[in-house]
């Protein structure tokens, strides 16, 4: 820590009268200001620069915090952070104001009228700890388990694992966040599946390679398919990106909205919300009609040219067809089946040169894993053909089959994107040595989400742009992932597969049948049951069986469980960040069904509408100035997020939900009816701080902060952390490690859609869950948007949405120099479309759903296309700020929230369950601005922070 | 000595992050800015367009207009740096200078009734060792700072980096020669003549 006394703006202020003068007789002024600094060092407090990180979003940029006498009076970015290299966006710096917020809640707060009258009471935490308590052993007493459900989501918290585990130590089956099948899930769920690898997230700090230093980053093309780094990530991979288009690489930007990362893109194809599959399916078609592809990739390192038997949709491996086939690999490495271009001579595998069935028939043969070079047989791409009375395909024919009729004229009149610019696009990032796709969160707010993402996940794999240098799909980090020794597994229950060991359950991808039944068998009985059942019963979970993923339920079979108590009903809800109302789809159902629920707990650093409207008790967390933790991974270094202050009897994320659980063990005489080891989350300030510093190596918290220059940043070695073709590294059955899914290839045909729709597999085992009233389509298919604009007379306009770089998620309504410059939601619009609606620019405007009504105001941009709009999500705190007269107070979410006016009903998507919060239709009108909203920079006032004199305070716990 | 801001506008993305962090750094009121960033466009026909972003805050004019008008002298350029500043002790709030200022980036202190305006945070970089806030903490690394008569100043060094006809300066009909320089290539959009 060092200590730090330059001149602050007072000061200057004081010698700014000196400065005149000086500069009257000609003398410098810096000469003088030494003077001025030292006679105001003399008198100045002491300021210390304590390392830390920014949580104004997920990324966690190294931020350094100046602190006077325990008050943190500046943030900036830490110049020596790899990818942010000293910036910090404005969501970070604004967190002085949110810390010191008059808002925040310093205190437990128990309901002290009805629900939505916003009265509260101050209890102490005993009270506040023994009511929770008291409510969820009744609850659980008297209805069982089921009755208790969690909740997290929604930005400026991070009970992530705490909100999946509570329930787990409760034994109970129900938590659900707004993210979850709508942001990330699919594409983490679905990447593990097909590469056993990472997805192509940048925001979740996934993709890091397009982000090393310039002279190490050999990317040349990123394609941004619905990714904003630039408002989403502004400081980290926003700057990530600026360095590497100032290095020359190009940019591709797939986006309905001209975002700032499309107008430094080299190509921007205007997608209409929503339609992305049709777009992905045309780049199928382009790729594989001129055969841009990258042959000897997807040749023998996919599994695109393996057979597929028409009737399973599941490879045949070469044992069904040749039953005296012996395959060189073993048991964990089967050897499929291909036809053999070595037996078709002077033939070509093109897609649209079709052989007779004849001929294919005698080519079919045995194709066991090897590398390349190794490989007996030369496999064709494209054959349909018949053999031993099967119908087979390979699955590059069936993907063929999905894209043939999407031609880049059939594109465009579907989704909007002009042939000759969708065209350049596809030659762009077809004809780059290395490039790769950043899948962004559009793709899952969308019944689409799998589709996308595996369309995504598919075209790279096609490519070839897989564990090279400057592919955002290539490996990195360490372990046996980056540097195999042994053939390569995914374990797929929980984060990293967490719950797989810890409870016994879900098959290990790449293990043979043969061996996950020796390791299933070897838990103990009684966890590994109550695990299996826990996710059996879990609500959506036989339709959308990729949420188990995470072992979160389905939103809307959660809230129709709530309303009708089918198949059970939850009645005592812990939620752990947010304001659910601004973050939920179709919020006035939730509103709804709010008097259903008998208890529901919340915690934030604030009241939110979710709090006014639904909360009867609220523990006070700390801002995140305020909570230790550890950084994201920037390139290999993990930096601190430091307790740079503390005041009130706010408490960090993990402590209520452990000291309520403790609680309630109490009252039950010592035992949990749940899993065990159950809850996974720190207790107290003091676990939390040891957890932080013995992840930096430190002997305790102590000798972590007097050392903290030696300890943060800890780097992993850089050398280690990138490698490149690690899936050609020969491992210890002399063979090349290959992938860890099950045939070690690429499966661009997602061979674990199919097996889980039908039995759950490998997410369900030992204990199967019943077959999805479907299989899961295991390619990109072209799916339309339920509510579509083609169609849609009523409600003409598709809108979208999409983050302004002011606010995460629902954070930061109340960060008065965010809301000045970003007051109320701005709707893009079509100039032409607004003309004829009589709309002019900055007018307030009505928008309407079939689930709805909102406000906001016009923002006439050629930057959406015509019958396509576009609004970032709101809600208002200002509503019920005590500045406002009591009987003119509103909850804030109905104002200008999109989330009234989403979509929570059917169709959802197939795997993940995935609702409509993009690409649904509305109309928009003329309209007035809404009572309470306010507008003007100076209406903030009451905003301002106020909290800087509150005494600095102890640990709670 | 001439020390000004140098923007590369093929990075800027528009984030605000300057305008914010200068608020913080500076302690200034709501509604009241000593920089802002304006979206030039999309200009074209939906999809052929192109845009950009302007920061705008004091040019450090080496012939400032705003000085030209101060009635009391509160208003000066400091020889020694080239920075134009406000001696508020001096400053009557007349706002004649918030007038003359052909580019609007004056800010008049209501609480304390004094014309503000950027100081490229004197407080900060006075002994030439630090850069201001909304440099340090800018989200696209688009924002140098520096002596333009110093040619290893990262802002001399933006500018000599750059292709000559890319840098631009905001027109100046009063000859007000402002020092801070813009880059923009036409590869990202055409630098528009702004009134």
């Amino acid at each position: 820590m060092a200590i730090d006394t330059t001149l602050s703006r007072r000061t200057f202020a004081k010698a700014s009268a000196l400065t005149a003068a000086a500069a009257a007789i000609g003398v410098s002024m810096s000469d003088l200001l030494v003077e001025t600094d030292q006679a105001y060092a003399d008198s100045a407090a002491e300021t210390k620069v304590v390392k830390t990180s920014c949580h104004g979003c997920i990324q966690m940029c190294p931020a350094r915090a100046y602190i006077e006498n325990g008050v943190v009076v500046k943030l900036e970015g830490d110049p020596d952070a790899p990818v942010s290299r000293g910036s910090l966006c404005l969501k970070g710096i604004n967190q002085i104001h949110t810390m010191y917020s008059p808002r925040r809640v310093l205190h437990p707060l128990k309901r002290a009228g009805e629900r939505g009258e916003n009265k509260w009471e101050v209890i102490s935490w005993d009270e506040a700890i023994e009511l929770a308590a008291t409510q969820i052993t009744q609850a659980i007493d008297k209805y069982g388990p089921y009755s208790f459900f969690s909740s997290v989501g929604g930005g400026g918290a991070y009970s992530f694992i705490e909100a999946m585990t509570m329930p787990m130590a409760l034994g109970s089956p129900t938590v659900f966040e707004p993210g979850c099948a709508q942001c990330y899930l699919p594409r983490y769920a679905t990447s593990a599946l097909m590469w056993g690898g990472h997805s192509q997230s940048i925001a979740d700090n996934d993709v890091q390679e397009i982000f090393r230093p310039i002279e190490d980053n050999k990317t040349e093309l990123v394609v941004l398919w619905g990714a904003q780094p630039s408002i989403s990530q502004t400081a980290e991979s926003g700057r990530g990106m600026a360095e590497l288009k100032a290095a020359g690489a190009k940019t591709i930007v797939v986006d309905p909205c001209f975002t700032p990362d499309a107008a430094k893109a080299d190509h921007w194809l205007n997608v209409r919300p929503a339609a992305d599959t049709s777009l992905l399916l045309s780049w199928f078609r382009y790729i594989f009609v001129n055969k841009l592809y990258d042959e000897e990739f997807a040749r023998y390192w996919t599994d695109l040219p393996f057979l597929i038997d028409v009737e399973t949709k599941l490879p045949v491996e070469a044992k069904d067809l040749f039953p005296d086939y012996q395959s060189p690999t073993p048991a964990n490495t089967p050897a499929y089946v291909c036809v053999d271009m070595n037996k078709l001579a002077g033939e070509e595998d093109r897609v649209d040169k079709e052989l007779s069935a004849d001929k294919l028939a005698a080519a079919v043969a045995p194709f066991p894993y090897s590398l390349p070079k190794d490989s007996p047989v030369v496999p064709k791409m494209f054959a349909t053909v018949e053999f031993g009375g099967r119908k087979l395909k390979t699955a590059a024919q069936i993907y063929w089959e999905e894209a043939e009729p999407w031609t880049l004229e059939a594109a465009e009149e579907n989704c909007w994107v002009p042939a000759a610019r969708n065209e350049a696009a596809i030659l762009e990032y077809a004809n780059a040595k290395v490039g790769g796709i950043v899948c962004g969160v559009a793709a899952e707010q969308t019944p689409a989400s799998s589709p996308v993402i595996v369309g995504c996940m598919g075209l790279d794999a096609l490519m070839g742009y897989v564990n090279k240098p400057g592919c955002t799909l290539t490996t990195y980090g360490e372990g046996e992932k980056n540097n195999p020794t042994k053939r390569p597994v995914t374990f797929v229950n929980g984060f990293d597969g967490m719950f797989s060991d810890m409870y016994g359950v879900g098959a290990v991808i790449g293990m043979s049948p043969e061996e996950n039944e020796a390791r299933i068998n070897a838990f103990p009985k009684e966890q590994q049951e109550l695990m299996n059942q826990i996710m059996i019963d879990r609500l959506g979970s036989v339709e959308h069986k990729g949420l188990t993923s995470w072992c979160h339920s389905h939103i809307p079979t959660v809230l129709e469980a709530i309303k009708t108590g089918e198949p059970f009903k939850p009645r005592v809800w812990f939620d752990m960040s947010g304001n659910k109302l601004a973050m939920l789809g179709n919020a006035t159902s939730w509103y709804e069904a709010f008097p259903e629920v008998d208890f529901i707990i919340g915690q934030y650093p604030m009241l939110t509408s979710f709090h006014i409207e639904a909360c009867d008790l609220v523990f006070p967390l700390r801002e995140w100035l305020e909570e230790p933790q550890v950084n994201m991974n920037q390139l290999g270094s993990i930096w601190i997020q430091n307790e740079c202050t503390h005041i009130g009897e706010t408490v960090s994320h993990s402590i209520p939900a452990a000291q309520v659980l403790e609680r309630c063990r109490e009252k039950w005489g010592g035992k949990l009816p749940g899993l065990i080891p159950g809850y996974l989350g720190a207790p107290s300030e003091k676990a939390v701080k040891e957890e932080v510093a013995g992840k930096f190596g430190a002997k305790d918290w102590d000798d972590l902060q007097k050392n903290l220059d030696t300890y943060v940043p800890k780097f992993i070695p850089y050398d280690d952390y990138f490698k490149y073709n690690q899936h050609e590294v020969i491992v210890d059955d002399g063979l090349p490690a290959g992938f860890g899914t099950e045939s070690r290839k690429f499966e661009a045909y997602v061979i674990q859609y199919i097996k889980m729709s039908r039995t759950g597999y490998p997410f369900f085992y030992p204990k199967p869950q019943k077959p999805a009233s479907a299989d899961y389509h295991p390619t990109c298919f072209f799916l339309e948007p339920h509510e579509t604009p083609l169609e849609d007379k009523e409600y003409p306009f598709a809108i979208t949405s999409g983050r302004v770089p002011y606010f995460h998620h629902g954070t930061m309504r109340h960060a008065p120099f965010a809301r000045e410059l970003y007051p109320v939601p701005e709707v893009k619009i079509n100039p032409a479309d607004a003309a004829e609606l009589g709309i002019a620019h900055m007018d307030w405007v009505k928008i309407e759903s079939r689930r709805g009504e909102i406000r906001g105001r016009a923002y006439l941009t050629e930057g959406v296309s015509r019958k396509a709009l576009w609004m970032e999500r709101f809600w208002n705190p200002e509503c019920f700020d005590e500045s406002v007269p009591k009987e003119k107070q509103t909850a804030g979410w109905r104002e200008c929230n999109i989330n009234v006016l989403t979509k929570n009903t059917a169709p959802f998507n197939e795997v993940f369950g995935s609702y409509t919060n993009r690409g649904f239709t509305v109309r928009i009108s003329k309209d007035k601005k809404p009572d309470n909203v306010w507008v003007e920079p100076k209406e903030f006032q009451p905003f301002m922070p106020t909290l800087q004199s509150e005494p600095v305070t102890e640990d709670v716990f | 000595m001439k020390r000004c801001l140098v923007i590369d506008l093929n990075r800027c993305t528009g984030c605000d992050s300057c305008v914010v962090a200068c608020k913080h750094e500076n302690g200034i009121g709501l509604g009241e800015y000593w920089t802002r960033v304006a979206t030039v466009g999309p200009t074209g026909k939906n999809p052929d367009i192109e845009m950009y972003w302007l920061p705008s805050q004091c040019q450090q004019c080496e012939n400032p207009q705003c000085v030209r008008v101060c009635p009391t002298g509160a208003s000066y350029r400091d020889p020694a740096t080239g920075v134009v500043l406000v001696d508020k002790s001096k400053c009557i709030g007349c706002r004649y200078c918030m007038m003359a200022c052909p580019y609007g980036v004056r800010s008049f202190n209501e609480a304390e009734g004094v014309v503000e305006k950027c100081t490229l945070c004197s407080h900060l970089t006075a002994d030439g060792s630090g850069e201001p806030a909304c440099v340090h903490n800018c989200c696209a690394g688009a924002r140098y700072f520096g002596d333009l008569d110093d040619p290893n100043s990262p802002a001399s060094k933006a500018i000599a980096a750059a292709n000559p006809a890319d840098v631009h300066h905001l027109p100046d009909p009063q000859d007000s020669r402002p020092s801070t320089a813009y880059i923009l290539s036409p590869k990202i959009a055409t630098w528009k003549e702004l009134s």
